[in-house]
Order: C-alpha cells, then sequence, then structure tokens
C-alpha cells in the first residue's frame, strides 16, 4: 500500500473513560471482526487486563477501511498501556504513530493520566483528535469537558468528536476523522532500514514476538537484521500484521506496523526503543528516544515453602521471557530464608508479577516491604547504591544519603484540595505549581519522595477524594534526606525481612504502628514474644504477644481417635504455614503488615 | 482382655449451640428405625471384624450410652437396645453401664427403666449450674431440675453419678464458675468432668466466635486466659475436694473412674455403634489395630449399610498411645511402649527432652507424664508426637 493511505493511531485515554470499547467499535465497523467473533474488549487479552480493565502490553491491529472517498485506507490501531508505571513503553507506542485519539468521558472531563500521555503525543509531534466519548450518559456536560480539555491539554475542540462507543454513536466519524486529518507516514521503503520496537513477548511455538513501525527501507522474509542496542544479528523469518487474527506477509515497507519473528529466544534482547537495521544495509544512526528500563521500586519475593524456592526461580525466568522490563537476582534473608531481589518499573508493575507468580505458577509468597533505590555517600568518601535494608550501611559509615524524587501532576475538585494538600504536606512534597484549570478544577503539581508513594499514597488519595483525583508523576531526580533504617525484632532477634527505610522524623511513629500490627498478627505462643522497633541500637517501641494460656481438646466423643488426630494435624498444618523465626512462629499477614501500617498513622 | 461398646444416640430435645457433634432434633419414628439400624450391627459385628483380620474379644465390661441425649429414647427402645447386646455379647457381672442423660429428661418412668435394664452409671450434661448460663447455650434444664433428678436417682439406685461443667461459656464470670463448682461438690456426686469450651467451625457458637460476631452470646464468651483461670480453679478445688484429677477433663473419687472411657486413652478394645460411631479393636496378629467407624451423617446412616475399616500402623499405634495415654495424670510408661513398638520409640527421645525442658512434660524413670501447664497446653505437646500428614505436602 502506498504510505499515503495508511494512517498510524493511538488511543489515549484514562482508565474506564472508554479505550478498549471505542477500539472494539472501531474493529467492528471495519469489519476486522464480526460482532459474533468480539469478545468483550478483543485487545485486552491477558486475564489481568481484562479483570483490572488495564492494558498492559501494547497491541498493533491492521484495519481496512473504505472511506468516503472512496478509496481504501489502511488503519493501524496501536494500543497502549494505560499506567504511570509503564509511561515509557508508552512514550514508544505513540512514538510509532502519527496521530492519536484522545478520549475524555463526558461526564469525568480529563485526568492526571490522560494529560500526561496527552503531552508525551504532543511531545512526539502527534496530531491529535479529541473524542469526548459517553455523551449518552445522563451527567455528560460538554461544554464543561471542551473547556477542560482547551485549559489542560491546550487543544482546539472546536473538532472535537462527539460519541458514545457504548451505542456506537458517532464511530463511524471517528474513522473519517482519522483519514482526513492524521497525517500519513513519511519515509521511503527504498531507504536503509529502521524499523522501531515497540513491543515483544514470548511465544512457546515461534520464540520472540516482535512488534514493530518501520520508519524507512522494507523488511522482508529471509533479511538479516541487526538489533541496534546490542549488535545481535538474526534471520526474519516471518512478518505479519494483527487483525486482530495474526495473518503473515511477505514483507512490511516504511510506514507500515506489524510484527516480525526471527528465532529470538529472549525478550530481553528486544528492547522497547531499539531500531532495527538490516545487516547488510544499516542505517547510520538509530531512531531517537531509546533509554534502558530502569527499575523504580524493589522488594524481595520468597516462597513461604523452602521447598518451592526452585519452583520460584523457574517461575521468575518464565516471566521474564515474557517482560524484560523487571529483574530479578538471588538473595537471601535470615529470616525467610532464599529468595529473589526484584526491581519493578513502579508498584501495579510489582503487584502483576506478584500476582501471576501466585496465579499462573501456584506460589504462596511472602513480599518484604517495597523500596527504592538510595545514593548513600560514605564517610570514606564511597558512593553506593542501595535498594535493599540488609545492605544499608551502619549509621556512623553514612554521610550523606540521596533519595529519588519524583514530580507528581494531581488532578482534583476544588473540595478535595484540602485533603490532598495535607496528605502531600504529609509525605514530604513540595509544591511546585497550583492552578485552577477550570472553575473547580485543581492541578497540582508537586515534588515528592518516591519512598513516600511506594507504600500507600495511591489508595489515600483516592481515599481522601472519593475517587475524584488523578496522579500521574516521572522520575525528577534527587534530593539529599536524613533517612534511617528501621528494625524489627521478634523475641529480641532483629527479622532482616521486615526492615525498612524512613525518614528520621518519621521513624518513631511508623516503628510504634509497627508494632502494635505485629502484636496483633503474631498468633500467642508458648511463651511471651516481646515485639520491638529500633534504630541502631536503640529501641524505639515495644509491644508483649502473651504466652499463650490452654490449648486443650475436650470430650472424645464415643472414643473418635480420627477426630483428635485430625485437629492435631490441622494445628501442625497450620503451624508450618508460618515463617519460623528462632522460636517463634509469624504468619505471612505480619509480612504484609509493613505494607499497611501508615494508612492510619 | 475385656470389650467396651459405645453406642451414639444422636437425638436431642433442642441443639445446644457449642455443640459440635452429628447430633439433633428428630421424631420418634426415626428413633425406633435408628435402634433396628443397631441391632442389625450388634448382630453382625463379629463378622465384619473377622473379616478385617480383627479381634473383638470378650467379655464385655462397660457399656456407655452417649449422645445427643439417650434418656430421650423411650423405655422400650432402651430395652430393646440392651436386649440385643445381651443377646450376643458376654456382659461381666461388675461391668460398668453408663447412660448420658439431659437433666430435666429424667422422669420416673425412664429412670425405672434405666434400672431395669441395668444402669449403674448415669452422666449428667449440667454444663453450669447457672441457670441464665444453661440456657445463653440452648440447655433446656434449670439447677432446680438438675438437683430433684440427682436425687430421683439416688433414690432408684444410682450412685454412680457423673456431672459435665463447661468452662467458658457465654457469661461465665470468676463468681458464677465458683458458684458451679461449689454447686457441684456439694452434690457430693463420685465423678465429675470439667471441658474447657471447644471453639471450631462444627458449632454455631464457635463459627460466631471465630467471625467474631454477636449471635449465640458469643461476645459474652471470657476471654481466654480467664478460661484458662477457671480450669485451674476447678482442679485445685476439685482436688482438694476429694476428686482426684485422673484425666484432663475427669475427676474422680477412688475407685469411681469411668471404666469405659479409660479404654479410649489407654487403647483398650471397644465397638461403637450407630451414627458416626466408631471400634478400636487388635488386629488378629502384630503391633496393628483396626478402626472400624460408620458414616458421620444421620441421612446416610440408613442407607448406607457398610462399616468401613481402618487399619493403624504400628506407627499410628505409639502416637496414639502418647497422645491419649498423656492425657491420664498417670502418664504413659515408657518401657511398656518400649516392650510393644521397639526401637521406634527412641525417635520420640528429643522430642520429650524438648517438652521437658520447657516444662510441659515430667519424666520420673520411665514414666511419662503432662505438668499442670502441660495440661492446658496439651495439644501443643501432642501436636509434637504425630507426624505430618502426607496431605498436607501440596501436589502442583
Amino acid at each position: 500500500m502506498d504510505r499515503a493511505h495508511i494512517r498510524n493511531f493511538a488511543i489515549i485515554a484514562h482508565i474506564d473513560h472508554g479505550k478498549s470499547t471505542l477500539s472494539d467499535r472501531l474493529l467492528e465497523l471495519t469489519g476486522a471482526l464480526s460482532q459474533r467473533e468480539m469478545q468483550e474488549q478483543v485487545l485486552d487479552a491477558m486475564d489481568l487486563e481484562r479483570e483490572r480493565g488495564i492494558t498492559i502490553k501494547a497491541h498493533a491491529v491492521r484495519m481496512k477501511y473504505m472511506a468516503q472517498d472512496g478509496q481504501e485506507y489502511q488503519l493501524n490501531l496501536i494500543d497502549t498501556p494505560g499506567h504511570v508505571d509503564f509511561s515509557y513503553e508508552v512514550s514508544r507506542s505513540l512514538a510509532s504513530c502519527e496521530g492519536a485519539l484522545l478520549i475524555v468521558d463526558a461526564s469525568q472531563g480529563v485526568e492526571a493520566q490522560t494529560l500526561a500521555n496527552a503531552y508525551l503525543a504532543i511531545n512526539n509531534g502527534l496530531e491529535i483528535i479529541p473524542v469526548i466519548n459517553k455523551i449518552d450518559l445522563p451527567s455528560a456536560d460538554i461544554p464543561r469537558v471542551k473547556e477542560m480539555i482547551e485549559q489542560t491539554v491546550g487543544l482546539d475542540t472546536k473538532g472535537a468528536i462527539l460519541v458514545s462507543a457504548k451505542t456506537g454513536l458517532g464511530v463511524p466519524d471517528v474513522l473519517e476523522a482519522i483519514v482526513k486529518r492524521l497525517p500519513p507516514p513519511k519515509g521511503s521503503p527504498d531507504s536503509h532500514l529502521q524499523a522501531l520496537i515497540f513491543d515483544s513477548w514470548f511465544d512457546p511455538y515461534r520464540g520472540v514476538i516482535v512488534l514493530t513501525r518501520l520508519f524507512h527501507g522494507t523488511l522482508r522474509k529471509g533479511t538479516r537484521i541487526r538489533l541496534w542496542s546490542n549488535g545481535k544479528t538474526f534471520d526474519v523469518e516471518a512478518l505479519g500484521v494483527l487483525t486482530p487474527k495474526p495473518v503473515e506477509i511477505d514483507e512490511l515497507v516504511a510506514g507500515e506496523v506489524g510484527f516480525m519473528v526471527a528465532n529470538l529466544k529472549n525478550v530481553a534482547d528486544t528492547k522497547i526503543g531499539d531500531t532495527i537495521t538490516d545487516d547488510a544495509r544499516p542505517a547510520i544512526e538509530p531512531l531517537p528516544g531509546f533509554e534502558e528500563l530502569k527499575s523504580m521500586v524493589f522488594a524481595g519475593l520468597y516462597t513461604v515453602d523452602a521447598h518451592e524456592h526452585t519452583a520460584l526461580r523457574e517461575a521468575l525466568e518464565k516471566l521474564r521471557l515474557n517482560d524484560s522490563s523487571f529483574f530479578f537476582e538471588p538473595e537471601s534473608s535470615a529470616a525467610l530464608g532464599f529468595g529473589f531481589r526484584c526491581g519493578f518499573l513502579g508498584l501495579l508493575h510489582m503487584e502483576i508479577i506478584q500476582e501471576r507468580l501466585e496465579r499462573e505458577f501456584n506460589l504462596d509468597l511472602i513480599t518484604t516491604a517495597p523500596g527504592v533505590r538510595y545514593s548513600v555517600t560514605k564517610t570514606d568518601g564511597e558512593r553506593i547504591e542501595v535498594d535493599n535494608p540488609s545492605r544499608w550501611p551502619s549509621q556512623s559509615e553514612i554521610a550523606r544519603i540521596e533519595e529519588p524524587v519524583i514530580l507528581a501532576m494531581i488532578l482534583t475538585n476544588e473540595e478535595y484540595v484540602g485533603g490532598i494538600l495535607k496528605l502531600v504536606e504529609e509525605k514530604r512534597g513540595k509544591q511546585k505549581n497550583f492552578e485552577y484549570v477550570t472553575a473547580n478544577r485543581v492541578m497540582l503539581s508537586y515534588e515528592l519522595p518516591l519512598n513516600e508513594i511506594v507504600l500507600d499514597f495511591y489508595d489515600r488519595l483516592k481515599s481522601i477524594s472519593r475517587g475524584y483525583a488523578s496522579l500521574d508523576y516521572h522520575l525528577a531526580g534527587q534530593w539529599e534526606s536524613p533517612m534511617v533504617k528501621l528494625d524489627i525484632l521478634v523475641a529480641g532477634e532483629p527479622v532482616d525481612a521486615l526492615s525498612i527505610i524512613v525518614h528520621r522524623d518519621f521513624a518513631y511513629d511508623r516503628g510504634r504502628a509497627l508494632v502494635s500490627k505485629m502484636r496483633e498478627l503474631i498468633p500467642r505462643q508458648m511463651f511471651e514474644v516481646a515485639i520491638q522497633a529500633s534504630i541502631g541500637a536503640k529501641i524505639i517501641a515495644r509491644e508483649t504477644v502473651h504466652a499463650i494460656r490452654k490449648n486443650v481438646l475436650a470430650k472424645c466423643y464415643g472414643g473418635d481417635i480420627s477426630r483428635k488426630r485430625k485437629l492435631l494435624e490441622k494445628q501442625k498444618a497450620g503451624k508450618k504455614r508460618m515463617k519460623r523465626i528462632g522460636k517463634v512462629d509469624i504468619p505471612q499477614e505480619a509480612f504484609l503488615a509493613v505494607l499497611k501500617v501508615g494508612e492510619n498513622a | 482382655m475385656p470389650l467396651g461398646i459405645y453406642i451414639s444416640v444422636p437425638f436431642c430435645r433442642s441443639k445446644c449451640t457449642y455443640c459440635n457433634f452429628a447430633s439433633g432434633v428428630f421424631s420418634n419414628t426415626h428413633m425406633g428405625h435408628y435402634v433396628d439400624r443397631i441391632c442389625t450391627d450388634i448382630v453382625k459385628i463379629r463378622k465384619v471384624a473377622t473379616d478385617h483380620r480383627a479381634v473383638a474379644p470378650d467379655p464385655v465390661d462397660s457399656i456407655y450410652l452417649g449422645g445427643g441425649t439417650p434418656s430421650l429414647l423411650p423405655p422400650d427402645q432402651l430395652t430393646r437396645l440392651f436386649a440385643a447386646i445381651a443377646q450376643q455379647f458376654n456382659i461381666a457381672p461388675q461391668a460398668e453401664i453408663t447412660v448420658e442423660c439431659a437433666p430435666g429428661t429424667l422422669t420416673e418412668p425412664i429412670v425405672q427403666s434405666l434400672v431395669a435394664c441395668g444402669v449403674n452409671r448415669v452422666s449428667l450434661g449440667v454444663q453450669s449450674f447457672i441457670d441464665k448460663e444453661a440456657a445463653s447455650v440452648a440447655r433446656l434444664h434449670t439447677r432446680e431440675k438438675t438437683l430433684a433428678d440427682i436425687e430421683r436417682l439416688r433414690s432408684a439406685g444410682i450412685r454412680n453419678i457423673n456431672l459435665d461443667l463447661i468452662a467458658g461459656l457465654p457469661h461465665q464470670t470468676r463468681a458464677s464458675w465458683n458458684e458451679s463448682l461449689q454447686q457441684a461438690i456439694a452434690t457430693g456426686v463420685p465423678h465429675l468432668s470439667v471441658y474447657i469450651l471447644e471453639v471450631d467451625e462444627d458449632s454455631r457458637l464457635g463459627r460466631e466466635l471465630i467471625a467474631g460476631g454477636t449471635k449465640y452470646h458469643a461476645h459474652f464468651v471470657p476471654e481466654d486466659d480467664l478460661t484458662a483461670e477457671f480450669y485451674e480453679t476447678a482442679c485445685t478445688w476439685l482436688n482438694a475436694n476429694g476428686a482426684q484429677q485422673y484425666e484432663i477433663s475427669n475427676f474422680a473419687r477412688r475407685g469411681f473412674e469411668s471404666q469405659h472411657n479409660l479404654k479410649y486413652w489407654t487403647r483398650q478394645p471397644y465397638l461403637g455403634f450407630g451414627v458416626d460411631a466408631h471400634s478400636m479393636l487388635p488386629a488378629t496378629e502384630g503391633a496393628e489395630s483396626v478402626r472400624l467407624a460408620t458414616t458421620d451423617s444421620f441421612e446416610h446412616f440408613f442407607v448406607e449399610a457398610e462399616i468401613k475399616a481402618v487399619r493403624v500402623s504400628a506407627a499410628e499405634a505409639l502416637e496414639e498411645s502418647f497422645f491419649l495415654g498423656l492425657r491420664l495424670n498417670r502418664g504413659v510408661h515408657l518401657d511398656q511402649l518400649h516392650e510393644q513398638f521397639g526401637p521406634e520409640l527412641n525417635r520420640y527421645k528429643p522430642i520429650i527432652t524438648e517438652l521437658a525442658g520447657e516444662g510441659l512434660l515430667l519424666q520420673t524413670g520411665n514414666v511419662l507424664q503432662l505438668t499442670p501447664r502441660g495440661r492446658l497446653l496439651s495439644n501443643e505437646v501432642f501436636e509434637k508426637f504425630i507426624q505430618e500428614p502426607a496431605s498436607t505436602v501440596l501436589s502442583r
């Protein structure tokens, strides 16, 4: 197809604003799928995606569209993940497009994530078509939403398309606008090959499948390609497009989007944002914008049953086949035994990995408190990076600590501003901007330590604003902070897996909250158990779990010995599910307590 | 080696909230069918035992009708039951014959029929002498009725009476528990059982307690530590008043220990009949034993004639010897266990040392006993004596 008849576009939307529904309608209208074939929300194929209503992996679907001008167009819809953890992937998906649909819910208005992604799109030079969705809802307020789009995103909304993706109203206008208003791709099929990797995943039958956008040149079956970042070469075995069913084709040319199979075994080789070029006739330079992914959030993963350690390693290896954005390395904890230190893009990413491990691999996991990576300058001048509390130097060796800081953008209604300001101040935030974007809609920009975000920030923001606040953030450097390591001691023994790094001013409250939560969660044992919080050698809080007084079985109904045995076996099995530290049995929930305290602090 | 016979009578006028046993409220017609089925089983039990290479020895020196509420059985059904037993088994002249009775159900005709059947021991499920506490768990009697029942039994010649008390009932306080205990002692009965309320998913009250709710007076159940204190008070007072503790929950004047219940703790042979009834018999040879059991569902009981058998391995029998035998104050004799089970016993030496070190067990020569603290924490002790069940190793 000649380039003039190709349109590559993405859809930008906040969760639940209707991205998936609109995508489904587009597929339906262009005949890519019949209504009968439509499974609700075709693009969100992973179970987890469908349950959470979010898109984790990007997809690219090719549609054929006969426009009103009587000509056939090739429309490539590039679906993007919608969560802040995946903003780099989003930026690469956007870089593969010439235009984007900006969907805004007619009653909710613009949210922080929409805004962040819209800015990304603008920065990538994309043409944006505002689409106001859910106009059939009684609460729809189109003039207000238009005003918000103009105020916050800075787009002219005269050409905004009004639709109801649910009923299909206005959807044909969207297709026409894509053809008429979005520019066709540039680039020549004859120049040196430059293709952008914007997604990849592992298929057990075909190896790694790469989604790519060709900017220049032509990719053919049999071409020997080279990956720019690592110089590795591979032979192209198959090329194709998703319609959304995979259909193999012989070549992809500049301007097109499709998938490639090239005997790749490892997704870590196919880094998102990397450039594919022709090994025999390489391009002079790579496409711009490539970055190595950096983990932001770190936590230890352990199995409840020590015997499952190997199973956990195998599961992590399998997951990594499909997701090269998290890393893991063996670590050991005196309390929890052998496990893995894992790095994630963000909290959602961590939750997803954890859930997949438990669901798909049937593992019972203990996760230590998530933390961030600190730069610690020691008194001897050495500078180290610490993401694991167990590697925290002793206080006397530390000269200076810098912690990662994010710039958070929060959009909310005026009535919740008071509560949110209190929250961000409490979380050590520094105000950068405070702006009314409409009469009652406020945009706050704050610098916040990432450490304060990883525990419960998002949940508290949602509850303070009753759901009427949205958050987006990106890394914005580091600042110096007096952080300390807070240890928890059970029966006098420090439990390494419960240690956390906290700001000195919060250590006392956190310590108290933690030991009191632990006291509730640790069952009574045969002896009194002291639970203490300490900084270095100094104990800052203490609670006591009193010794158990009774555990007796009464009557033996009619000599039913097997019942007694079963009860004893059940009791024994219950203890086995706990982690024994020293002589104390600690249930799994106690390790999760670290994540939960602070909610009501 | 003599034999015990247990008959399960799962009928009640109303179900107590703490009850975790397969009992319920059923019609008289049901009772007739139920006794029919038991009589059939009594006739065939020896053949069942032989088929499973087990021995049911002679003579019978204890019979125990437990419940439910056996005293709800009409006199003619009670007579049929005892006649069926007498027809199939030799009953020793001094046999202990116990029937569990709910206070307030012992009318004169029932007491007369008990005597006529040869019953010489009655166990009364008093649970509490405080009417409010009894009523809160759906017991239907009062202190007055209980005392009248005791008198009626004595007049009829039944002086070997046991009273059950439960520590940890809703509304119980130190004062009320002391009052129940004092009243129990004042009756002068030679045997008392003190149970601690069991909290599990099998009773309505237990489920409510686990859920933290307020139904069945669950929020008036005393704290664990207080209940433990009640139990300790009972041990002290009863021992001081001549009812010596001989088992975790049982106290008796010398010579009045329950012969039937002792069979359970010492793994002596017994046969059980009725719904969810269990038998324990020695195997024809070797150290193994055989357990027989009927279904635990009342509905299935009439349609499912089969009596299921499980062989208890020597290793399991040894575990049982510990977790049952240690319930008795006299404890277990390690030399006897060694004689019976051989070097397998050595496996337990480190466990015994550890538990003795924690003050839960006391070893004096060859005798191993629970300490008073060990009795209150006996499940923690017993747990150590059982192997992990294979089923906890999860398959993937």
